[in-house]
């Protein structure tokens, strides 16, 4: 049967041979039945366990905490049922929270999926120093959100800003970042897409290298251009990559905390609210305001609103991908 | 020889041959995405290396000034930047470990050993991938200020200890490339099941654990919510720290920006050191961490 | 119960001395022969604490003092609260700052009572009343104040034509708020520069000047209502939107920081641990003085007390510690190193802070100047435990209208008052 010679076996020097006698028996052996019906179970079980204890628990226990006032040094109180959430959905914060939370998230996903693509479409040619390249647009990736956020938070500042100083050269009149809602959230989606639109290209430059090339070279014969064939092979084919980038960054972009947080130096997310996303004013009620209660509450909002988002996601992308 | 290894997401690329390399458009256009990518940076060194007046003179440098070492000595006094590196070393290379060795452990049992609820088990390590745990923040606080783990790395560590994503990745890569029969091999052997995932299944899977390890290494380096919200500034990780030189009254930021700087260098020497790993860990189906 | 400083030696000693004593020295920690106590001490901003840390240690060689100072008075209120809540954590001291002692006061058996004979008297009346509970406990020892005068820049003041000088400038500008503004908009008439930096920040005067802003004693939410805020609200943000005075620069942001490098505002509300900050950002500039007014008469902004968290293993060595650092003398050290002014009285008859003057500010007796603005303050606001959160919605209700000019004043007005109702 096979003969094996890869270096793992090789060193217990050892092969089977048939007629090796039966030994063993008995207590051994009954060990070994235990050992192959137990260890499977044991190995998978750090996950499950430590999945069940701070994650699952933590999750239900929010629902808990959410129905009790909850003071974070004085601990729980009384039972008050929806009454937290009573609050929280009455209260403009939330409702312009949640507004800003899916407006960067928007301004983050939408243009980043596209420059992405667009990104992989380039490195997916016969470059020369074709790992230079591939690395280059990853760089971002190793920056942590909050170095970005520092750095971004300095460029984008309304009158010493280097970002205002470059749009007065071109006759611009000054955006002002921290103050108009939409242009903060521009600034906010920007460091989202400096650390990640590097990195989803390479996503779907993997994606693109898998398409079968005769599809191609069926379509040369046809008569295709170049944009037509992008457009009529390359965007249907990574169909798949495009929902998986569009979930995981729907889990990721509406819990943003970091890159609004240090936005500017008090981390409430401006005076009106204007980037005060659903994370931070959870942060705020709970750490802040100290009332566990009120912030469980928008947790667990918050998780609704990530699952709902994610099913629109996924039937938007496949509905996009769908169409040509 | 061993049956043909098929490593998933490694599928044979055969490039456009017979097409021309690109012209200068796609070089033009690469070029600036990619100078875009370094200006941040560029511009957090510049500025770190003059001191803060010069934000506010108009042109701006072009050249670093020669402060950057003042600017760096201001950041390491007034935050602990020093155990916050270390700390953020302990965290970081702690939980790349405990990933790659529990996600191994769970990965060979999903791939290759037959019991008895494997299938939907599975199924619910990859549902687990689209729960956003962050949500649990308070609770998970309530039980670490029970154990009296607030301001301790144990806090930060613990839960990260092993990923859905992990067991997932080495699910799929030792399903693809380690073949049955070296582990019916071992175990006519007589090799226990723990000896032969750790002289079978572990070495097998080691290219796929190196990317595994980096990329929670990067995600766990860069994490920012969770560390801020239980550790104090007394016990930082670097990333908690580099938040607190921003939030002072008086903010010298050059000296910010240098802090932010040093923050980034350890991460850029291992980008430098291992950005290929990480570009084809990617293209191999890593997710965002 | 308490041991002071001469008492804190025998609690060394007796440690060391025989076996494990258990009776005696339960709180002196670690048991063990001559046993080194690490007393922790975490600040915010600036304490100026850094050479009298090396001094005590020098006198007390068994105490090892670690300092962490790191962030805002924002930053270290959430830090202490997640300690308080854990119940663990916390350093053996902790800097607290007015604004927010009285939310901590909540929680009186959270921290270590300070009261005691030696300290009786060491304090201006109001600043010791602000941290005594209603039964007499006292939760924090007090460090600095922040007595309110008017910084300004001499030489835009003189190229727009008014008097410069400190006494001149002082009587141009008055003392009440109506006459300060009135002065303002002469100047800003005459200028091209704003008259002062941020709404916000003259704000923090205006209602340090307001004997019950928010809160009544009785626990009743008042901001909303209180004729007294709505008035300031209004002539603040009247002055600085209509008449132009304001240079709508959000305190403390990048902005702010930076424009103190050009010529972008004339004057500034300056408690005195401001002077440090203007010195920084403005290094380099020229022309900046100090007046000895204070429109509205007397008024304090900030400064701050230490206090012992109960959950510490050296709570009578942090005690001791807190004690000495707070005296009169050591409080004047503080202040030559950073400018935090004393709380402590007798710190004023003394030539170190008597005589002291500052270069940057034109050589200004600073050291006169701050006494007699700290003996114009004759109150310090009543402060309620939700003190600190209403101040912030007020603030941003400013900023908004002053800074980002997203709201007028009505509409930031009936925002302010929502965010108040949704307190409890």
């Amino acid at each position: 049967m096979s003969t094996v010679t890869d270096a793992p076996t090789r060193t217990r020097g050892r092969r089977p041979d048939d007629d090796r006698p039966p030994r063993r028996i008995g207590l051994s052996q009954r060990l070994g039945t235990w050992d192959v019906k137990l260890s499977p179970y044991l190995y998978i079980s750090p996950f499950f366990v430590l999945f069940a204890i701070t994650g699952l628990f933590p999750l239900l226990y929010t629902a808990y905490v959410s129905m009790h006032d909850w003071d974070q040094i004085m601990g729980q109180g009384e039972f008050v049922g929806l009454e937290h959430f009573r609050f929280v959905l009455g209260h403009s914060d939330f409702w312009v929270s949640l507004r800003n939370t899916i407006s960067i998230f928007l301004l983050s996903s939408v243009p980043q999926v596209l420059v992405a693509i667009t990104l992989a479409a380039l490195l997916d040619s016969n470059l020369r120093a074709r790992t230079f390249w591939r690395m280059g647009v990853l760089l971002p990736y190793v920056v942590a959100p909050v170095a970005v956020s520092l750095i971004f938070s300095n460029l984008f500042a309304d009158r010493f800003g280097l970002v205002n100083a470059a749009l007065g050269l071109i006759g611009v009149e000054p955006i002002r970042w921290h103050s108009d809602p939409l242009a903060s959230h521009v600034a906010i989606a920007t460091m989202v897409n400096f650390r990640w639109t590097g990195y989803n290209a390479l996503i779907f430059l993997a994606a693109m290298q898998a398409i079968p090339r005769d599809l191609y070279e069926s379509a040369w014969i046809d008569g295709a251009g170049r944009v037509r064939q992008f457009f009529s092979i390359t965007v249907p084919m990574l169909r798949p990559t495009i929902i998986f980038v569009a979930i995981t960054s729907t889990i990721g972009g509406l819990q943003i905390f970091d890159e609004p947080r240090l936005f500017d130096q008090y981390g409430r997310g401006g005076a009106g609210s204007q980037w005060k996303t659903l994370t931070i004013y959870l942060y705020e009620l709970g750490w802040t305001q100290s009332n566990f209660g009120r912030a469980s509450a928008v947790a667990w909002l918050l998780f609704l609103v990530i699952v709902a988002f994610g099913l629109v996601n996924l039937a938007v992308t496949r509905r996009i991908a769908d169409t040509r | 020889m061993i049956p043909t290894t098929t490593v998933p997401g490694a599928a044979t690329r055969t490039r456009r041959s017979g097409l021309n390399r690109p012209g200068f458009v796609t070089y033009g256009l690469l070029g600036a995405f990619l100078a875009g990518s370094v200006f941040p940076l560029w511009w957090s060194f510049l500025i770190g290396s003059h001191d803060s007046t010069v934000l506010a003179r108009t042109p701006f440098p072009l050249l670093p000034g020669g402060n950057f070492l003042r600017n760096a000595a201001t950041v390491i006094d007034q935050v602990p930047f020093w155990r916050a590196t270390l700390n953020s070393i302990i965290v970081s290379t702690t939980v790349s470990l405990s990933v790659v060795l529990f996600a191994t452990l769970a990965g060979f049992a999903f791939a290759k050993l037959r019991f008895l609820g494997r299938g939907p088990l599975l199924v619910f390590v990859v549902a687990t991938m689209a729960v956003p745990t962050q949500l649990g923040v308070v609770p998970l606080f309530i039980v670490m200020a029970r154990l009296g783990w607030t301001g301790e790395l144990t806090a930060v560590i613990v839960p990260a200890m092993v990923t859905a994503f992990g067991v997932f990745w080495m699910t799929q890569y030792l399903r693809g490339t380690l073949p049955d029969e070296l582990i019916e091999a071992a175990r006519v052997d007589g090799a226990s099941m723990i000896r032969t995932f750790w002289h079978v299944a572990l070495p097998a899977a080691r290219p796929a654990a190196a990317m595994l390890g980096l990329f929670t290494f990067v995600a766990t380096w860069t994490n920012f919510f969770w560390p801020f919200i239980v550790l104090n500034a007394k016990n930082p990780t670097l990333t908690v720290a580099l938040q607190q030189l921003q939030a002072a009254y008086f903010i010298d930021y050059s000296m910010v920006l240098a802090g932010a700087t040093l923050a980034t260098i350890p991460l850029l020497v291992l980008f430098v050191v291992a950005g290929r790993q990480l570009v084809s860990g990617i293209m191999q189906g890593a997710v965002k961490g | 119960m308490l041991i002071g400083v001469a008492g804190l030696a025998l609690a060394g000693c007796a440690g060391g001395g025989d076996d494990d004593a258990p009776d005696g020295q339960a709180g002196g920690g670690g048991g063990g022969g001559g046993d080194q106590v690490t007393l922790t001490v975490a600040t915010f901003n600036e304490f100026g604490y850094e050479e009298l840390f090396e001094q005590y240690m020098t006198e007390n060689p068994n105490i090892t003092i670690e300092h962490t100072k790191a962030d805002t008075a924002d930053n270290a209120r959430d830090a202490l609260r997640n300690s308080l809540g854990a119940n663990a954590g916390a350093a053996d001291i902790e800097a607290v700052e007015v604004d927010w002692l009285v939310e901590f006061m909540q929680y009186p058996d959270k921290f270590a009572d300070l009261s005691s004979p030696e300290v009786e008297g060491r304090w201006l009346d109001w600043k010791v009343d602000a941290a005594t509970t209603d039964d007499g406990k006292l939760i924090g020892y007090g460090t600095d104040i922040g007595p309110e005068a008017i910084c300004y820049r001499a030489d835009l003041v003189e190229a727009a034509g008014f008097p410069s000088d400190r006494e001149g400038f002082a009587e141009w500008i008055g003392d009440s708020w109506d006459s300060y503004f009135a002065a303002g908009r002469e100047f800003v008439a005459a200028s091209d520069a704003a008259w002062y930096d941020s709404a916000g920040a003259l704000w923090q005067g205006m209602t340090n000047q307001i004997e019950v802003p928010y809160e009544t004693p009785e626990g009743e939410i008042v901001a909303a209502t209180n004729p007294e805020v709505r008035a300031a609200y209004d002539a603040v943000l009247k002055a600085s939107v209509e008449d132009g005075l304001s240079a709508h620069l959000g305190q403390w942001s990048t902005d702010w920081a930076q424009s103190f490098q050009g010529d972008e505002f004339a004057t500034m509300l300056c408690p005195g641990w401001m002077l440090g900050i203007i010195e920084g950002n403005a290094a380099g500039v020229e022309g900046w003085d100090i007046a000895n007014v204070v429109p509205g008469g007397g008024g304090n902004w900030g400064g701050s007390y230490l206090t012992v968290p109960a959950q510490g293993d050296h709570v009578e060595e942090a005690i001791a510690l807190a004690q000495w650092l707070t005296a009169p003398e050591q409080q004047i050290q503080a202040f030559l190193a950073k400018g935090t002014f004393p709380s402590q009285p007798a710190a004023y008859e003394d030539p170190a802070l008597v005589d002291s003057t500052n270069a940057f500010f034109n050589d200004a007796p600073t050291g006169q100047i701050f006494i007699d603005r700290a003996n114009a303050v004759e109150f310090q606001p009543y402060k309620g435990p939700n003190y600190f959160v209403i101040n912030t919605a007020i603030q941003d209700a400013i900023t908004r209208v002053d800074v980002d000019g997203s709201a007028d004043a009505e509409s930031s007005w009936a925002q302010f008052v929502s965010d108040v109702e949704a307190i409890g």
